[in-house]
């Protein structure tokens, strides 16, 4: 009986296995079904030429890096002056792929206008140049070894966020885009194993990206192994969080538009001054990308197949709002509040700096918040809670008692001690008390505030501390959390 | 062969003077097509296109005997490689290079004939110029990949054509196989449907499937 079970479950599991399958996109779907009907010919031709995607984006105000010159030919290569060239560019084959023959200079040789320093600290002249650019015209980086066009380019500068993550070269986000909504998006590192360049296929690392936020997921190097740390340190490449992300969902949504590419991959750096710009487009995005993402693209393109969308903004909303794990971020955008849950953690800040931090029950129904006296007695308030002690207000009172307290002006008793702020008379259905109230900073969800609490015996409660409604103005209860 | 099961048809084309030999194997690429299609749609074991499998294939049809077929494909590819090596730091431009390899892939080959008829081994020595020269035009190929996608990809490609060329050479000269097709030559039309549906395949390949694993295990 217990083989049959067991049977079965092997079944299902395989059952579950095919079911899951189905949302990856595979190569023959991806070639069958996305490239060859939307990415038509003439769209395909752009992405494959660099020089003609780059003037047809830049006519329509798509930031992309800047043309410092091109050399069509070996006559053009005869009368090139070599000395209009700035001290740091790229020098790049048009229909290169891979990142091949690209050649990073980063300054001018000192006392020399011949020559010019790489990425490595070596030194490249002219003639290597020229010969590097000889190559290139003959088509040695290029698909099938046809004649090309060599181009300079400006170089674009490393943003500080990026140093410590990237060996070397510059880190580029990988944007796809199908039907006017960004579907996947990816950050690829280059590695000492990629020599610097930002191809996965050469060994760089590509993260994943929650599309709402724009913050970094899971990561992937090589051909499928995943990894948490930038490979040689103990930098952790989740949770970096990318700035202008929405610019570069809408840079990559504009690109689609321009270039007509139905199923594109956008290739966009950051530049330390002129901010995202394109890179490149791609006609035929790799699939590595779901592996970063530990996500199916196939089921994601499912779902948007359909949808019509009119504009760049709603397209890059539903992306957002469709892929995006996390949509609170929006909703507190939208609010200018923090979305909490009924239970959530909070820092309070004690005498001499002194700091805790307990898991807190939400209620709205309360209207003060209250402390623990354990609690309250760890944060330095020993004397405070000694007091409320000695006054027997740690117990459920009748409301004759609360009347004669409140007769005797107990109260002016309580606040003699500086650190009792104030005093409260709560009634509840399990009677009333007679609260005593203390100060405290508190740090609630990153949300700094000084709290009036009042001492209780919260004896036999899960959580020490309950947050009532006067110090949850900022914040809107989600209570699925 | 069994001479009785002669389709008419086979039997027209040996009367109009085509050789057996030549009347089989141009049966036989269809389906030594149709399956390295099939490796790369479904299966997915990608190698250097089509073309390349099948030429091999019958290049080792060709050869007396597979195990010399693959010698020469092995040399031929390890001296490529090594040769790129070398005039790698020459930088010359793509053609005059690429002429210089063959030119050494070229003299590697002539000395291991020579040392194959030296060592008795006559099979290898009298291996016709035509596969020789068809496996020796893989080189430019492999360059290119290994520039195109790097070293290792280009190796494993090599890897993969080789080992489906093996296979295609065994279903070649399968004789159950070659019967059959000389039985009902009408078989062959049948890789066309078939390809019709292979070329429609939209699931996932087989290596995609454990290239993805870690997808299905955290959905």
């Amino acid at each position: 009986m217990r083989q049959t079970d067991r049977m079965f479950c092997r079944i299902l599991s395989v059952f579950d296995f095919f079911r899951k399958s189905r949302k990856i996109l595979g190569m023959n779907s991806r070639n069958l079904e996305f490239i060859r009907p939307f990415n038509r010919k003439r769209a395909k031709r752009i992405a494959d030429d660099k020089l003609l995607c780059k003037r047809i984006l830049k006519k329509n105000n798509i930031s992309v890096p800047g043309l410092i010159a091109k050399i069509c030919s070996y006559q053009d290569l005869d009368n090139f002056d070599w000395q209009k060239l700035p001290a740091s560019f790229v020098l790049k084959p048009n229909r290169g792929f891979g990142g091949e023959g690209i050649i990073v200079v980063y300054g001018k040789k000192k006392g020399r206008d011949d020559a010019w320093i790489k990425a490595d600290r070596s030194l490249v002249t002219i003639d290597d140049l020229k010969n590097h650019v000889r190559n290139i015209i003959d088509g040695s980086f290029s698909l099938s070894g046809i004649h090309d066009t060599a181009f300079f380019e400006e170089r674009l500068q490393l943003l500080k966020l990026f140093k410590p993550y990237a060996y070397k070269g510059i880190p580029d986000i990988r944007i796809i885009v199908f039907n006017k909504i960004p579907v996947m998006a990816m950050l690829r590192l280059p590695t000492r194993e990629s020599s610097g360049k930002a191809n996965l296929q050469q060994g760089a690392v590509g993260v994943g990206i929650d599309m709402a936020t724009g913050t970094t997921t899971s990561a992937v190097v090589g051909k499928s192994k995943l990894i948490e740390y930038v490979p040689g340190t103990r930098l952790l490449l989740s949770g970096l969080k990318l700035p202008y992300w929405k610019d570069m969902l809408r840079l990559a949504v504009d690109a689609q538009s321009v270039s007509g590419l139905g199923f594109l991959g956008a290739d966009i750096a950051i530049d330390k001054e002129k901010g995202p710009v394109i890179l490149e487009l791609n006609a035929r995005p790799g699939l590595s990308i779901q592996i970063a993402n530990l996500s199916g693209l196939k089921e994601r393109l499912e779902k948007i197949r359909s949808l019509k969308i009119k504009t760049r903004e709603r397209g890059v909303r539903v992306g957002m709002d469709l892929f995006g794990g996390e949509i609170e971020e929006e909703l507190e955008e939208i609010s200018g509040k923090k979305v909490i849950g009924t239970v959530e953690k909070v820092k309070l800040i004690g005498k001499e700096g002194k700091e805790i931090e307990v898991e807190a029950r939400i209620d709205t129904g309360a209207g003060i918040s209250a402390i623990d006296k354990n609690l309250a007695i760890s944060l330095g308030y020993r004397e405070a809670v000694r007091i409320w002690e000695d006054f027997h207000l740690d117990q459920v009172l009748s409301e004759e008692e609360i009347r004669e307290l409140s007769k005797n002006e107990t109260w002016k008793e309580l606040e003699k001690h500086p650190d009792i702020v104030g005093v409260a008379k709560t009634f509840s259905s399990h009677g009333a008390t007679y609260r005593a109230e203390i100060s405290i900073p508190i740090i609630i969800d990153k949300m700094n505030m000084t709290s009036k609490m009042s001492i209780a015996n919260r004896d036999g409660l899960k959580y020490p501390l309950l947050i009532g409604r006067r110090d949850l103005k900022n914040f809107l209860i989600d209570t699925s959390k | 062969m069994n001479i009785q099961h002669l389709n008419p048809v086979i039997d027209f084309f040996l009367r109009e003077g085509v050789p057996f030999d030549t009347v089989v194997l141009l049966l036989m690429l269809p389906i030594i097509a149709t399956f390295i299609a099939l490796l790369r749609q479904v299966v997915g074991v990608k190698a250097f296109g089509v073309y390349t499998p099948l030429i091999v294939t019958f290049a080792f049809l060709a050869t007396n005997g597979v195990k010399y077929g693959i010698a020469i494909f092995v040399t031929i590819l390890l001296v490529g490689m090594l040769s790129r090596l070398l005039l790698k730091s020459l930088r010359l431009l793509y053609l005059p290079r690429v002429a210089i390899m063959l030119t050494i892939v070229a003299i590697a080959i002539l000395f291991m004939l020579t040392i194959g008829g030296g060592l008795r081994r006559t099979g290898l020595a009298s291996v016709s110029i035509f596969p020789i020269l068809i496996m020796i035009t893989l080189v430019e190929k492999f360059i290119t990949v290994q520039i195109e996608k790097g070293d290792r990809v280009a190796f494993m490609l090599a890897a993969e054509t080789l080992i489906i060329s093996i296979l295609g050479f065994y279903i070649a000269s399968w004789p159950l196989l070659i019967n059959f097709i000389i039985t009902y030559p009408w078989i062959v039309i049948l890789t066309v449907p078939l390809n019709l549906l292979i070329g429609k395949w939209t699931g996932l390949r087989i290596t995609e499937y454990v290239r993805f694993r870690e997808i299905i295990k955290n959905m």
